[in-house]
């Protein structure tokens, strides 16, 4: 009887060293999960691609009914504003029309200037459109993640909004992809001041503007100057808006995304034909220019 | 005399795997919120103004039933938190593990407070856990990063609290006193 109760005792005291041990195991795995991100590990990516694959569905589920009900509520307000819409969009196509012709004068121009310059247009960009599913509203992260089914999607290629970047593809899986947008501390992008041709690199901060670095303090930046993408390190083609100069200090510029990501409801995944080779180059130098600071 | 018995057996594996399966329903519902939380912002119409759920129902379930929601519960959520985002895979873990350490241990001394120290109290393990990734994301950055766009997300978290802790309550209802036998 003693026997058997010293037993248990002994047991029981197992199972709660045995508990501590599970505990610090989880502790070490967590600390080793961060250690193993510092550096680019496949193990850590590999985990991320799995990951994706099995939330992206889920993300899409639980999307579905709220889409439904934006739908209708879209439908509804629609309807209501449909004679005041159709007075502005008539007066839009009047002016519409004549910046048609001002684009066919300019393209026939462009198309003589080219050709008495011996020009050779560089190649034209291939693009998907992908419907966002969830968004990370953590102020931690700035990230989107997309519905790409079956289309080829690499990491790196430039997310379009309407009309501007937005941010780049950071993870691929099955039909799911993570978008990193230009907001988020992970995006560095190389960029000019359209007006001045003044080189920096827009760095996301996780606010809602990031900041203009590694600009020339000499260089002429006003505040609601155009930032376009410089296409240095082929990461992306140049000129591409990405927003404006809205706070312009003595130690920091603000930039202003020209897309409103809320709004947002399908993006354009790009493909400008890059190699992995400058893939893997623009993150090494985007690695490299979070290092110098 | 053998076939009462076989019965009872089998009757004793049900009640284990339903006991299972119900003390998961705390799991299962926190990553469910997290992802509701994912809906994007075009649809909601409020930009950037969602609480970090997963912290919430931490702190609820590993106050409430520390024996159905422990360390492993914490690292699934903060697993999902981390591959959700952009943060470094780990980083949320240990926020959610240390979340549940600074919980579970002092839990029996304030497990039946009123909900307003509840709440208070949520709010300084909050500021802990903020803080602590504000300093571990700003180490691995290199980058101090602005403290303005993680005030208004802990503020966010404190003042969703009672919503989601609401909802935790309704379904703690549900939930059996009984533990699953060892």
């Amino acid at each position: 009887m003693v026997r058997r109760s010293v037993l248990l005792i002994q047991t029981s005291e197992l199972k709660i060293l045995l508990r501590r041990l599970f505990i610090a195991v989880l502790f070490f795995c967590s600390i080793f999960f961060i250690l193993l991100s510092t550096v680019d590990s496949p193990l850590t990516s590999g985990i991320n691609k799995a990951a994706l694959r099995v939330t992206g569905p889920i993300m899409q589920v639980v999307e579905y009914p709220a889409r439904i009900l934006h739908r209708a509520y879209t439908y509804l307000y629609d309807i209501s504003r449909i004679y005041m819409d159709n007075r502005e969009l008539r007066a839009e196509n009047k002016q519409m029309l004549i910046l048609q012709n001002k684009v066919r004068s300019l393209e026939v121009e462009n198309q003589l200037l080219s050709r008495l310059l011996n020009y050779t247009p560089p190649p034209e960009a291939n693009f998907i459109s992908a419907k966002i599913i969830a968004e990370s509203s953590d102020n931690f992260t700035h990230i989107l993640f997309v519905y790409i089914g079956d289309e080829a999607v690499k990491k790196g290629q430039i997310v379009l909004g309407e009309e501007s970047v937005i941010g780049r593809v950071d993870t691929v899986s099955g039909q799911y992809a993570k978008v990193i947008l230009v907001t988020d501390i992970n995006s560095k992008i190389p960029v000019v001041v359209e007006r001045t041709r003044a080189r920096g690199i827009l760095s996301g901060d996780n606010t809602e503007m990031p900041s203009l670095i590694f600009t020339r303090s000499t260089a002429d930046i006003q505040e609601g100057d155009v930032i376009v993408t410089s296409g240095v390190g082929g990461m992306f083609p140049a000129g591409l808006p990405i927003g404006f100069v809205s706070l312009l200090q003595s130690n920091e510029i603000k930039v202003e995304t020209l897309a409103d990501i809320s709004r947002i409801e399908y993006v354009r995944i790009v493909d400008y034909g890059l190699s992995a080779e400058q893939v893997k180059i623009f993150d090494d130098s985007s690695e490299s220019g979070a290092d110098e600071r | 005399m053998i076939l009462p018995k076989a019965a009872q057996m089998k009757d004793s594996l049900y009640e284990k795997w339903r006991l299972f399966g119900l003390h998961g329903i705390p799991l299962w519902t926190t990553l469910l919120l997290m992802f509701l939380c994912l809906i994007p912002s075009d649809l909601v119409g409020i930009s950037r103004f969602c609480p970090t759920v997963g912290l919430i129902c931490v702190y609820y379930w590993s106050l409430k039933r520390g024996y159905i929601f422990g360390y492993i519960s914490a690292f699934t959520v903060g697993f999902f938190m981390d591959v959700l985002s952009s943060s470094p895979l780990g980083i949320n873990i240990l926020l959610m593990m240390l979340t549940v350490f600074a919980v579970q241990w002092p839990a029996r001394y304030f497990q039946s407070a009123s909900f307003s120290i509840n709440w208070f109290i949520f709010a300084v393990v909050a500021s802990g856990v903020f803080v602590l990734k504000w300093l571990l994301l700003s180490v691995y950055y290199k980058l101090l990063i602005s403290p303005n766009e993680i005030m208004f997300n802990y503020l966010a978290t404190v003042l969703f609290y009672p919503l989601v802790a609401a909802i935790n309550t309704g379904i703690q209802k549900l939930l059996p006193q009984e533990r699953i036998n060892e």
